[in-house]
């Protein structure tokens, strides 16, 4: 139940913030070009958007920490795996745990040297240039992204163990296209 | 010495298969925590800086775009515009099928999706009118290679990216500036416009050759209507291209227009998209850009190991030392990269390979937009190219061919690849007129 409610979260967050941060900039750069006419000046000039940029920046990093951490749910991390797929089963299967159990550490060692460095940052006053948010809000994204993306490693890994089952990212899916019902459209193409 | 150890845990790691992203942090920490007296929390401030930057941001953004595009529907009209077009040549359904794919590779960014769209679409129909299936799946393999070259390219922003920061001296110790996005994409269209040609007349001369079946040439009124119903999709590239050339938006916000751009044609006019649809593709488009995010960080934090140790800087005073000239320096490149493309998937090639190869290939004398073009059209040969180019095992799929075969069906188009590659290589002239004649450069 909490890992449910965890998933839906993260999935969340990481939509919520791309596509907040394209309407920014989409905004942005409107505001930017509309200013100029005359008759809209008076009633956009007051707005200040100078932040957009930097707010932009701080969604993405955010996203991609999270992002980083749902991808590891979903197999997007892809590595070189030609060599391990001609292994045996039993060299394989200790191969990628190997690989998981590496992965969960690195991110383990990243995610406390991130809580180190903002738990140094929340003992000064120090702001962002634009917004002035207080900088170790911005970089508390690097602990719990990375604590969560250790999570998200361990996770598979005892899945794999378990079951042998590893998350695979399909790239090749398009929307509106039938692999498995070919010759769609072709009276159209060939007439 | 210390390069050697760092090469070889970094393949080392690789090849266990895990994360590129992972195997490149681990071997920066694990180097400075048993092989130097640095600390560690030195590398700290690099895990939070990887990314700040603005221009990087252009990548989640393409990406976006890209999803919204990559979508049956779209595939369908930029088939339909190119058939109606060219449709009746010899070979003419190969051809369009080449056309197809270009236009559709470069507005989606993904060279495997292209295979999938274009492919399920136009191997059935290629088939039916009697082209035989080795040549329909050559065909269908290679189309996707000019996405990268036409813009928006997500490679060429990951390659501007990468070799942006730092000074470097070219031969006669003048300081030489990176390229910038909007120069590579400008760079892009003279090759990118040689290889469609190119390709095609591959496919032509072997269809007029061995007399392969024509079809009937489609009226004006059908060309016109194809032609209207994908120009929409087709802007994409002017709007991207035409608004960092006139100056209106950065190569950042173009990227976000044409998200948005993409978006609105996809919801409003083509009606492909439903609103459901959407928290999907953002979902998909997040995933994707964190992935190549995660790489960006852990490589900047590997180009950061590089530079402390001086190895970039080593390398360019050996290979200048030596005598080797810039002819066979951009052989080897070619070849290392081609090997590369094997194993790795282009994006994390661009990243670990380019802040290595950027500093010699300065100091050889060759431009830094010359060098990001021959880096792009490598990554694109490497995706089609035997015996695991990922789009070969894609088509294999699609075509019910095994990989052999396959190998054996794309050797025309893959030989064609590579006489353009050796173009693009020795010719700067291919990439450099453009964007100088625009007075980009």
């Amino acid at each position: 139940m909490f890992l449910r409610i965890l998933d839906r979260l993260e999935e969340l967050l990481i939509t919520f913030l791309i596509a907040a941060a394209t309407l920014i900039i989409f905004v942005a750069v409107a505001h930017r070009y509309l200013v100029g006419i005359p008759l809209l000046y008076p009633l956009l000039f007051p707005i200040n958007l100078s932040w957009a940029q930097e707010l932009c920046i701080i969604m993405f990093v955010w996203m991609a920490k999270f992002g980083a951490a749902y991808g590891v749910r979903t197999g997007i991390h892809v590595g070189v795996d030609v060599v391990v797929n001609k292994l045996n089963p039993p060299w394989r299967k200790a191969t990628v745990l190997f690989g998981l159990l590496c992965g969960a550490l690195f991110t383990a060692v990243v995610g406390t040297m991130g809580a180190k460095f903002v738990y140094g940052l929340m003992h000064t006053d120090q702001v962002t240039p634009d917004l002035e948010l207080p900088s170790w809000i911005i970089y508390l994204c690097v602990p719990l992204g990375s604590y969560l993306m250790c999570f998200r490693f361990l996770q598979v890994a005892r899945n794999f163990w378990l079951t042998g089952h590893l998350p695979h990212h399909d790239e090749t899916q398009v929307e509106g296209v039938e692999i498995d019902a070919p010759g769609a459209g072709v009276g159209g193409i060939t007439r | 010495m210390s390069a050697a150890i760092i090469f070889g845990l970094l393949i080392l790691l690789m090849l266990t298969g895990m994360p590129i992203s992972i195997s490149l942090g681990l071997t920066v920490l694990s180097f400075l925590f048993f092989m130097t007296t640095v600390p560690i929390e030195s590398v700290a401030l690099k895990l939070f800086t990887g990314i700040e930057k603005f221009e990087i941001m252009a990548i989640p953004f393409f990406i976006l775009a890209g999803n919204f595009l990559t979508h049956g529907g779209v595939a369908r009209r930029m088939i339909e515009f190119a058939r109606t077009m060219i449709g009746h040549w010899a070979g003419g359904l190969g051809i369009a099928a080449t056309m197809a794919a270009a236009l559709f590779s470069a507005v989606s960014g993904s060279s495997p999706a292209t295979v999938v769209a274009i492919g399920s679409i136009m191997l059935p129909a290629m088939l039916s009118v009697g082209y035989p299936k080795r040549f329909a799946a050559g065909i269908i393999v290679t189309g996707g290679a000019l996405g990268n070259l036409i813009p928006p390219s997500i490679i060429m922003v990951i390659y501007a990216v990468s070799t942006s920061g730092a000074v470097y001296f070219g031969p006669a110790g003048e300081r030489v500036g990176s390229a910038s996005v909007g120069q590579l994409f400008m760079a892009g269209m003279v090759p990118g416009v040689i290889l469609a040609i190119m390709l095609s007349g591959t496919t032509w001369y072997r269809a007029w050759k061995n007399d392969y079946p024509k079809i009937p040439r489609a009226t004006w009124g059908e060309a016109w209507h194809a032609f209207r119903e994908s120009i929409w999709g087709i802007s994409l590239i002017v709007v991207v291209l035409g608004g960092i050339y006139l100056g209106w938006f950065t190569p950042t916000e173009a990227a976000a227009m044409s998200a948005v751009y993409a978006f609105l044609i996809e919801m409003f006019i083509y009606k492909d998209l439903r609103w459901k649809d959407v928290p999907k593709v953002l979902l998909t488009s997040a995933n994707m850009s964190a992935m190549i995010l995660y790489i960006v960080t852990n490589a900047v934090l590997f180009s950061f190991l590089m530079t402390s140790e001086q190895i970039p800087q080593a390398m360019s005073n050996w290979i200048t030392d030596s005598g080797i000239n810039w002819i066979t320096f951009l052989l080897v490149v070619n070849l290392l990269l081609l090997l590369a493309g094997n194993v790795m998937e282009p994006s994390s090639i661009v990243l670990i390979m380019a802040p290595i190869l950027y500093p010699i290939a300065v100091k050889l004398g060759i431009h830094p937009v010359h060098f990001g073009i021959i880096v792009v059209v490598n990554m694109e040969i490497g995706m089609c190219h035997p015996p695991v180019g990922l789009n070969l095992y894609v088509a294999s799929g699609i075509a019910k061919m095994g990989i052999t075969e396959l190998s054996i069906a794309v050797l025309p188009w893959l030989i064609t690849l590579l006489v353009f590659l050796g173009l693009v290589t020795y010719i700067p002239e291919l990439s450099l007129w453009l964007p100088r004649t625009l007075g980009m450069l």
